[in-house]
């Protein structure tokens, strides 16, 4: 057990994280309130610079092989980070007129720390300790809102069904242990042998079920439309752009590494998983009101379709997914900078049926919007539309035709809803209550640069892939 | 990138007008639109002139301008290139020379529309449209080219939308042309089934693997058809689509009503594009046709009726641009059957003169209509040639040219005489020469066509500029000549009309095995390699020893229909104006039936419109919407909408139901793994 | 009788399954729902370190150390969550949480 450089080497991100978290934990404790936005923009600040650390740190594994830096985790830390600190700055600007808490930031940062192990994680210990930083701070987060009723619903409730499923995830985990002999990757793919028994699979059931609870995949997504609705809206860009980010990658590292021996196993949950997900989230969705929740519909199905790349158990499918992944993460959070464009003279709205007339009224926000959600519904050429496809293919590769085509009808379900969105936005009247506030500049910053990377994505799409699959490699 | 700049310029500087104009619209200006196309059109058709110098007159060899690969796919493979060589250098001239001119002209023509920038660039995009067929070098770009072709004409014909009859007519030519062009694209499949390829160019091009099949070593048939049958089966689909898109009888129907277009559209349509694709297809494909003699016969008799069918047509129109229209189909008629008979180079020197005098006579038409304030129908005009003098002078030049008026014998062999003169006569010599059953029938019903297209030229210029007026005071009296900007490039259009045939014919009609006329006498000896079409289209040189051999009377009798016509004409019309009602009230059927054109339009309204239309509806209102959309979409959406209501009625908001939820979905994958040996389970562990 | 494995894991299943239903079944009162989480918790320690055991290898118990750990996080969070609901709502009775749903 002893540390030396190169283990602190391959925590640089994380490390930076946790360290000025603390300092801006002290900073706030010190000034209170007041300097709110600046420890918010120090805080998106800290995540943009992780991301970047992210990418040159060096690769590796460290801590007596709890934690490992290589490519893929390169990969998904780089966008976590990112989304992480694009929240952040969509915190700035929701917070200045309702609410102020400099916890919020630090927590944020906590979480994506949280989210930053996960994704490095080597042992089923690292795994959970990740996976609790990330949920506890997560569970704050969406209760951050003290006065109001929805948001303190929406973190006990979150609360709850989150530390069900982390009993489920540990008790996998206990199982796992015990008819493998170890936690750490390594020795549970050693104990295995390629023989798979009762209890290991139970065990592994369980350890799926409450890994599906954190990337809210069908049947273990009850919390998150409530969740979404009720957490302050930066918040709800964060779980869903960051956290199912970070949940979905250990998820793909749990399935490939330890578990690669029992493939054909692990396989059956995911595609239910992933059938339940697509129907549940496209149907689910149709008739929803209020656009937060909606879009917690919408990521359900999401999800359900990077699954299936996952359901291919390939190289190509871990391609698919990190490639839909990331396209994922840019297109919510330009949906939630559009979401929390959503003003009339100060008060947030969040119904629907406010976008009418947007077309009319704000032209580059309906067209930003017109831009996200086609793109969410996979219309070529945008970028979701790639995702889709490069899942798709992978399943087909693996002979899961079948698995492809529920996907595909699956995904012209979802178009409806996308693609009401952007009739009421364009072809419906206007209502009476006037027209939305300017939005503030980063929030039009960061809904415009979406829309332009999903409408460019068809430029740098080889570029894209390469990479994803540079770190897919890694589990070849 | 940046080599054969000029090829490239070609093409595209069309395009990129149409684009910058069609876009900018209203933003560019009507003034700027119109110079920024008209500009660019001149320098294409300037480019051009140079390319046919180049590779037509100084021999260089065929090439091609690779731009990039399309798409690649297996064995299929199809790439964006320019394919440049004699037949399309004759192409690229006609084409650009005669939509620049169209282009300057809409100037003036056009000046009181409200949409001058939407027109040029339509016009642009139809031209480049065509510039991408005639350069394509393999058959997927010239469909591209052929269905940009069909969707330009769509949107130029029915330019002026708010009148019904200029959109009913768009869509005919539209749904007329997707007859043919689906026999087109099935002729195509065939032929990369046939040859496993769609290139043009290259060892395994369809051209090159044509020119070496023979009946000592065939191709394999396709679809269990033997080889022969097969062959005859692609180049019939082939022939399909240039059925309608050069208006070919049957498929004859959409070209006079796409009339309804503005004038200049008409002259663009009629003389340098679309309608000539027909004849380029059959051109570039000539090596392929020629393997299918069968076909060739069939194109041979469609040519021949097309020609005699249109012209008797022409007699009794009144509408001046349906008149010069029928004229077009029984032109392309004359180039068809050219084509049937081999004689693919006078097949395109025809399409070549036809161009310029067919322009002019549009062109011309469109001044007298812009004249009369937008008067098409001959029977209240008369009496004008004095107030538009100019004009009458380009409509003469341009009938004579289409009557083929000239002095067969004087100045050596080929004879001296406008521009139609030289290639119907070698049409009609090559009809003569082939001494085959159709060919004969081709050769007496284009003698036919000869006398009957001089007479309804004469009608026309009779009609429209001799005798006592019959329009209005007010219009007669304020009947004007077209500004310069119409008539004066109209110049161009008319020295090609006299002179083209003239200096042409030698290039175009060389070869044999004798050499023929001062011009042609030496390249005697010349190979393919260094002739003007260097083998861009088949060259039968029997067939050009035997027109060279023909007799004398064959070379005079079209002179003599042509000059009788004329003559008749102007007896009729001129002189006794009572007597063409007299004859039409006499031979009162079949004036009725020429008028309203055999009855075509009634036929197929009665054979397809109807019944597609009945059929139609009872597929939308028994199979559509009582089965269909009860148990497709409005089911579907039915059904969705309450799985909807129920997912939705699972979400209670109660902890515990969430938990439950969580709980019973790891209960049931439990199950599954418990006793999932069943279905669900061999298809969940299926795959790989 | 010797107390083999399989007896350890029995009360580690029946821990588990008593937490789980003192959620499913709790109506009433969230701290409930609190104190069946620990029960769950504590199950899956039982096993861990039955395994631990069984195996010879010190990670179970090392594992155990950090649920331990992790759990009084929790609990701390929860109860502070839980503080806000009821300031908020004026109970804590689970049948009222569900402002939002559908």
């Amino acid at each position: 057990m002893n540390s030396n450089f190169s283990d602190i080497a391959v925590i640089l991100p994380e490390l930076l994280l946790a360290v000025m978290g603390m300092a801006l934990l002290i900073w706030g404790a010190f000034r209170g309130n007041r300097d709110f936005h600046v420890i918010t923009l120090t805080a998106a600040a800290l995540m943009f610079a992780a991301a970047a650390v992210a990418i040159v740190s060096p690769t590796g594994g460290g801590f007596n092989n709890l934690f490992v830096n290589d490519a893929f985790s390169r990969f998904c830390k780089v966008v976590i980070f990112g989304a992480g600190g694009v929240s952040a700055l969509m915190a700035v600007t929701f917070s200045s007129d309702t609410f102020r808490r400099f916890e919020m930031p630090v927590l944020m940062i906590y979480a994506a720390t949280g989210l930053s192990i996960m994704v490095s994680a080597q042992d089923l210990m690292t795994v959970y300790l990740g996976i609790e930083l990330s949920s506890l701070s997560a569970y704050v987060l969406a209760a951050m809102r003290r006065d109001n009723l929805r948001a303190s619903e929406a973190g006990l409730k979150y609360f709850i069904l989150g530390a069900l499923s982390s009993v489920i995830l540990l008790y996998g985990m206990s199982l796992v242990y015990g008819y493998t002999g170890g936690t750490s990757f390594e020795a549970v793919a050693a104990g295995i042998g390629g023989d798979a028994s009762f209890g290991l699979i139970i065990g592994l059931v369980f350890l799926i079920a409450g890994l599906a609870f954190k990337i809210s995949a069908a049947p273990f997504h009850m919390w998150t439309p409530d969740v979404y609705q009720g957490a302050p809206t930066p918040i709800t860009a964060f779980l869903a752009t960051a956290s199912k980010m970070g949940a979905f990658a250990l998820v793909i590292r749990v399935m490939m590494e330890p578990f690669a021996d029992i493939t054909a196993e692990w396989r059956q949950i995911v595609i239910l998983l992933a059938i339940v997900s697509m129907v549940w989230g496209s149907l689910a969705a149709m008739w929803q009101t209020n656009i937060k929740r909606m879009m917690a519909y919408s990521s359900i199905g999401h999800m359900g379709f990077a699954l299936v790349g996952v359901a291919a158990g390939s190289e190509a499918g871990v391609t698919g997914c990190l490639v839909y992944l990331a396209t994922y993460v840019v297109m919510n959070l330009g949906a939630f900078a559009l979401i929390l464009s959503m003003k009339r003279a100060g008060r947030p709205v969040e119904s629907i049926t406010d976008l009418a007339g947007l077309s009319r009224n704000r032209l580059p926000m309906a067209l930003a919007l017109l831009v996200v959600f086609f793109s969410m519904a996979g219309i070529p050429p945008l970028a979701g539309f790639f995702g889709k496809f490069l899942v798709f293919t992978a399943a087909v590769e693996a002979g899961f035709w079948w698995l492809a085509v529920i996907g595909l009808v699956t995904s012209v379900l979802s178009a409806f809803y996308y693609i009401r969105i952007i009739k009421i936005a364009f072809f419906d009247e206007p209502t009476d209550d006037g027209e939305f506030d300017a939005a503030d500049v980063s929030l039009r910053a960061v809904y415009g640069l979406s829309a332009v990377f999903l409408l460019l994505f068809i430029a740098f799409v080889r570029f894209v892939v390469d990479w994803a699959s540079a770190s897919a490699s890694v589990f070849a | 990138m940046f080599d054969f700049l000029i090829e490239k310029a070609i093409v595209f500087l069309p395009l990129i007008a149409a684009i910058i104009t069609g876009f900018a619209d209203k933003r560019l200006g009507d003034r700027n639109a119109q110079l920024l196309t008209s500009g660019t059109m001149v320098l294409a058709a300037l480019l051009s002139v140079w390319l046919f110098v180049q590779v037509g007159l100084n021999h260089k060899d065929a090439y091609v301008v690779p731009l990039f690969t399309w798409f690649a796919s297996g064995d299929f493979a199809a790439s964006w290139a320019l394919r440049i060589d004699t037949l399309t250098a004759v192409m690229l001239v006609v084409v650009t020379v005669v939509s620049s001119i169209v282009h300057i002209y809409s100037a003036g023509y056009m000046a009181d529309d409200k949409s001058i920038p939407r027109f040029q660039a339509y016009l642009s995009l139809f031209t480049f449209a065509m510039l991408m067929l005639v350069t394509a070098d393999n058959l997927i770009q010239l469909f591209f080219g052929w269905e940009g072709v069909g969707l330009s004409s769509y949107l130029l014909i029915g330019f002026w939308y708010h009148k019904p009859s200029a959109n009913a007519a768009a869509m005919k030519a539209f749904i007329v042309n997707r007859v043919g062009d689906f026999g087109f694209a099935l002729g195509i499949f065939g032929a990369f089934l046939l040859t496993g390829s769609v290139a043009f160019s290259g060892e395994t091009g369809v051209l090159e693997i044509a020119r070496h099949v023979d009946a000592d070593n065939p191709l394999p048939g396709i679809l269990g058809m033997s080889f022969d049958t097969s062959i005859i089966v692609v180049t019939a689909l082939l022939f399909m689509g240039a059925m309608g898109k050069s208006a070919q009888f049957l498929l004859h129907t959409w070209l006079p009503d796409a009339m309804e277009g503005p004038t200049p559209v008409s002259a663009l349509i009629h003389a340098a594009t679309m309608v000539t694709a027909g004849v380029f297809m059959v051109a570039r494909l000539s090596p392929l046709f020629e393997l299918a003699p069968l076909v060739l016969d069939f194109v041979t008799v469609i040519g021949a009726l097309t020609a005699i069918f249109a012209a008797t047509v022409g007699l009794t129109q009144f509408d001046i641009k349906r008149v010069i229209a029928y004229s077009t189909c029984s032109q392309l008629g004359y180039m068809f059957f050219a084509a049937g008979v081999g004689a693919y180079d006078a097949a395109v020197f025809h399409l070549m003169t036809h161009a310029f005098f067919k322009a002019l006579l549009f062109l011309g038409a469109g001044s007298v209509i812009h004249a009369m304030h937008h008067e098409q129908d001959m029977r209240k005009m008369g009496g004008i040639w004095r107030k538009v003098p100019v004009t009458y002078a380009y409509m003469w030049i341009g009938s004579l040219a289409l009557a083929g008026i000239g002095i067969p014998f004087l100045f050596g062999p080929a004879g001296f005489g406008f521009a139609g003169f030289y290639s119907k006569d070698a049409i009609l010599e090559a009809a003569h020469a082939a001494h085959t059953l159709t060919g004969n029938f081709a050769f007496w019903a284009g003698i036919t066509a000869a006398f009957l297209t001089a007479f309804y030229s004469g009608r026309l210029i009779f009609l429209t500029f001799h005798g006592e007026t019959r329009a209005d005071k007010h219009t007669f009296d304020h009947a004007h000549e077209s500004p310069l900007v119409m008539v004066g490039p109209l110049v161009i259009l008319a020295i090609g009309a006299v002179l083209a045939g003239g200096v042409a014919y030698p290039w175009f009609m060389e070869g044999g095995h004798h050499g023929y006329g001062d011009a042609g006498k030496h390249m005697k000896q010349a190979t393919d390699g260094a002739t003007f079409w260097a083998g861009s289209v088949v060259k039968d040189h029997d067939l050009i020893d035997k027109m060279h051999a023909s007799a004398a009377w064959v070379k005079i009798l079209p002179l003599v229909m042509a000059v009788s016509g004329l003559g008749l004409s102007a007896i009729f019309y001129l002189l006794m104006p009572n007597v063409p009602k007299q004859i039409a009230k006499t031979f009162a059927p079949i004036d009725i039936f020429f008028r309203r054109k055999w009855f075509f339009d009634e036929i197929y309204d009665f054979l397809f419109v109807r019944p597609i239309q009945s059929f139609g509806r009872f597929l939308w209102k028994a199979g559509d919407g009582s089965i269909i959309d009860r148990f497709g979409p409005n089911g579907v959406a039915g059904a969705s909408q309450l799985l909807a209501r129920f997912f939705s009625s699972m979400q209670t908001g109660y902890i515990y139901h969430y938990g439950f939820v969580m709980v019973a979905g790891l209960v049931a994958i439990i199950t599954l793994f418990l006793f999932g040996s069943g279905f669900a389970g061999q298809l969940l562990s299926g795959g790989n | 009788m010797a107390i083999t494995l399989e007896h350890y894991l029995v009360v580690g299943a029946l821990l588990l399954t008593i937490g789980l239903f003192g959620i499913l079944l709790n109506r009433r009162n969230v701290i409930i729902i609190l104190m069946s989480v620990e029960l769950m918790l504590l199950s899956v320690n039982v096993n861990l370190i039955a395994f631990s055991t069984e195996l010879g290898d010190l990670t179970g118990q090392i594992f155990a150390l950090l649920i331990l750990t992790v759990a009084a996080a929790e609990a701390a969070i929860g109860l502070a969550i839980l503080v806000v609901f009821f300031r908020n709502r004026g109970n804590i009775e689970i049948e009222d949480i569900n402002s939002m749903k559908g």
